[in-house]
């Protein structure tokens, strides 16, 4: 048999048992769009996050008070010791280092906000002005805290546009004296909707000046400090530069946690491969159980085309044409499966894409060529069982089989 | 053309062995019209499963055209079969979704002729058997004796030069059983075919001009001369 005339019989068999190839097409489909959506799924999360650090700037640091040494796990959680206060004091010594373009002390709090009869639960941020430039928010309105000493408590404050939405309403909030728990600041900026911001929502933020959260709350060290390396290739060097500054400053105990923005993210990165390995694993049984299915069929198949086979053998086509022929026809099933669940996920992505559309989903390539691969070797793998039961049969028990 | 020596067929049912075939020796020339008759169980079927290269003799020895293809492997055999014998069947073996033409084109394309030369030679085979209208036909739209001639034109298609028919008529009524049998001598008569039919009805086994009456896998009694 020529090499064209192979497929086009093996295609005709198909087309011809509609039914039967419509399940196994099915099977394959869903294997193989499960594998594509679900390592999509995957890669797009991490590219997600990735972006997500980049819009903090490649140069972040972070310095969390409290060292680790028992755990990784995170900032001051295990520390033996109570840790050192870091200070508004620690952040301004930090300034002064030539290797880092900005340095923001950060704390952090929950609090009660209230204006004329309305009033919430919110997340409270007490910063300095650095803080804008180093997340890289953006103002609807008015504008961002002051710059000025750091230690001393403005009275002003910027709200996310949600929480200007439900506390005021319609009316003008700039200028309002708002409620903050038992004080009041004065409304000086709103801050601009953002898509996505990690780990905080900026449209519920009430933004105060890092003094006055801190003897608001009464707290007395900073959640973190945030800082900028002046380039990427400063990492290392501003790492230490600070380890030394804050060593210095707390009687030679090393007792903060350095936490890099590279660091960070390599964290998040390998989880996500991983996860992503693992999802596309799972997904990658769905197709071989897709394979025992076509085995399955196919093998029901030998057995009611027994006197075909046996026909063919009679016409003159050797064992290793029919164990082609029987592999062809599996193989073409298990690629236009293939093709088809390429065809669904591209559907999913853009249901995906239409009910989320914060998720930017992307196609690896590696997980279609991986999933058309698959599938190919599936459909072989589990094609050869029938094939050679269909190439071994007796030509004069198969022409006599009804 | 065909010369049988000494051919053996055993088959082990259980632990008893059956000898379908006893030392048979048998000599078809070309050309001839030879019947195989005998009661069911008496090896016309194995001698014919034989003949066609679709089972092995126990021992002996089988040539044909001159050349012994007793020991020939699986693919050599089949290379013999698609070029010089062809079968016909009492059930037709048609395949159910393949239409007529489809049918009747197999052995050529496992035989890896050309599509456009397939077409001519399919429908040449189906226009001499006057089948040409039903082409597209699959086999259950088709009558017994319609489906016995395709059978036919599939057999005849690839030009054999031997034409095995296993009970050509058996399923079928008398007038088209008359109708295939007068269409398969026509083809030995016009085309110098070798015809060689296994039948137990004796009124057409003695159509043949050389019969061979086998019970319990000898060849009992050797007949000449047409009816």
């Amino acid at each position: 048999m020529s090499l064209r005339d192979l497929p086009i019989m093996a295609i005709r068999v198909l087309v011809r048992h509609p039914a039967r190839s419509a399940l196994m097409l099915l099977a394959m489909s869903i294997g193989t769009a499960a594998v594509v959506v679900l390592t999509s799924l995957g890669e797009s999360a991490r590219g997600y996050v990735s972006d997500e650090f980049s819009t903090l700037g490649t140069h972040l640091i972070m310095i969390y008070p409290g060292r680790t040494e028992t755990s990784g796990i995170g900032p001051g959680m295990f520390a033996g010791a109570t840790p050192r206060d870091l200070t508004i004091g620690d952040a301004l010594a930090l300034e002064k280092s030539s290797l880092l373009a900005e340095v923001a002390p950060m704390a952090t709090g929950r609090a009660k906000v209230s204006w004329g009869g309305r009033s919430r639960e919110t997340t409270l941020i007490g910063a300095t002005a650095a803080m804008r430039r180093l997340r890289g928010w953006t103002m609807a309105q008015g504008r961002f805290l002051p710059e000025g000493d750091p230690e001393r408590d403005s009275g002003t404050c910027v709200i996310g546009a949600e929480i200007r939405s439900e506390i005021f309403g319609p009316r003008q909030a700039l200028g309002q004296w708002l409620n903050v728990s038992d004080r009041r600041c004065r409304v000086i900026g709103i801050l601009a909707e953002e898509g996505r911001s990690i780990g905080m929502d900026v449209e519920r933020l009430v933004v105060l000046p890092v003094a006055g959260l801190m003897s608001l709350l009464n707290k007395p060290s900073l959640g973190r400090i945030m800082a900028n390396a002046r380039s990427h290739e400063l990492m290392d060097r501003a790492s230490d530069d600070i380890r030394r500054i804050i060593k210095e400053r707390h009687q030679g105990e090393e007792d903060v946690t350095i936490i890099t923005q590279d660091a960070l993210l390599e964290t998040f990165d390998r989880i996500l491969a991983a996860l992503t390995y693992t999802v596309g694993g799972i997904a990658g049984i769905s197709l071989i159980v897709a394979g025992i299915l076509i085995m399955n069929v196919m093998l029901v198949s030998v057995s009611q085309r027994t006197s075909e086979i046996g026909l063919l053998k009679a016409l003159g086509a050797p064992q290793s044409e029919i164990l082609r022929l029987f592999l062809v026809e599996a193989s073409a099933l298990s690629l236009f499966g293939a093709l088809l669940g390429l065809a669904l996920g591209v559907l999913s992505r853009l249901a995906i894409l239409y009910f989320y559309p914060v998720l930017p989903i992307t196609w690896p390539v590696w997980a279609i060529i991986a999933a058309l691969a698959t599938a190919l070797v599936v459909g072989l793998a589990f094609g050869v069982i029938p094939a050679r039961r269909a190439a071994e049969l007796d030509a004069v028990a198969a022409l006599s089989h009804h | 053309m065909i010369k049988l020596r000494q051919i053996e067929r055993d088959f082990i049912v259980g632990d008893q062995t059956v000898h379908a075939l006893r030392k048979v020796d048998l000599d078809i020339r070309e050309g001839e019209y030879l019947s195989l008759m005998g009661p069911s169980g008496s090896g016309k079927s194995t001698l014919m499963h034989i003949l066609g290269l679709l089972d092995q003799p126990t021992a002996g020895r089988y040539e044909l055209d001159g050349r012994d293809v007793t020991g020939l492997g699986d693919a050599a055999q089949a290379e013999v079969r698609r070029h010089k014998i062809g079968f016909v069947f009492q059930f037709f073996h048609l395949v159910p979704y393949l239409t007529a033409a489809e049918n009747a084109e197999l052995p050529l394309v496992l035989s890896g002729v050309d599509p456009v030369e397939r077409r001519r030679r399919v429908a040449e085979s189906l226009g001499a058997l006057g089948l040409s209208q039903r082409a597209d036909h699959r086999p259950d739209q088709l009558s017994g004796g319609q489906r016995q001639r395709v059978a036919i034109a599939r057999a005849m298609v690839a030009q054999p030069s031997v034409l095995l028919a296993d009970e050509p008529t058996g399923n079928l009524d008398r007038s088209s059983g008359q109708e295939v049998i007068h269409l398969i001598e026509e083809l030995h008569d016009t085309r110098g075919l070798t015809l060689v039919v296994v039948t137990h009805d004796p009124e057409m086994g003695e159509r043949a001009e050389r019969q061979i009456h086998m019970i319990d896998g000898v060849i009992h009694e050797e007949t000449r001369g047409r009816a």
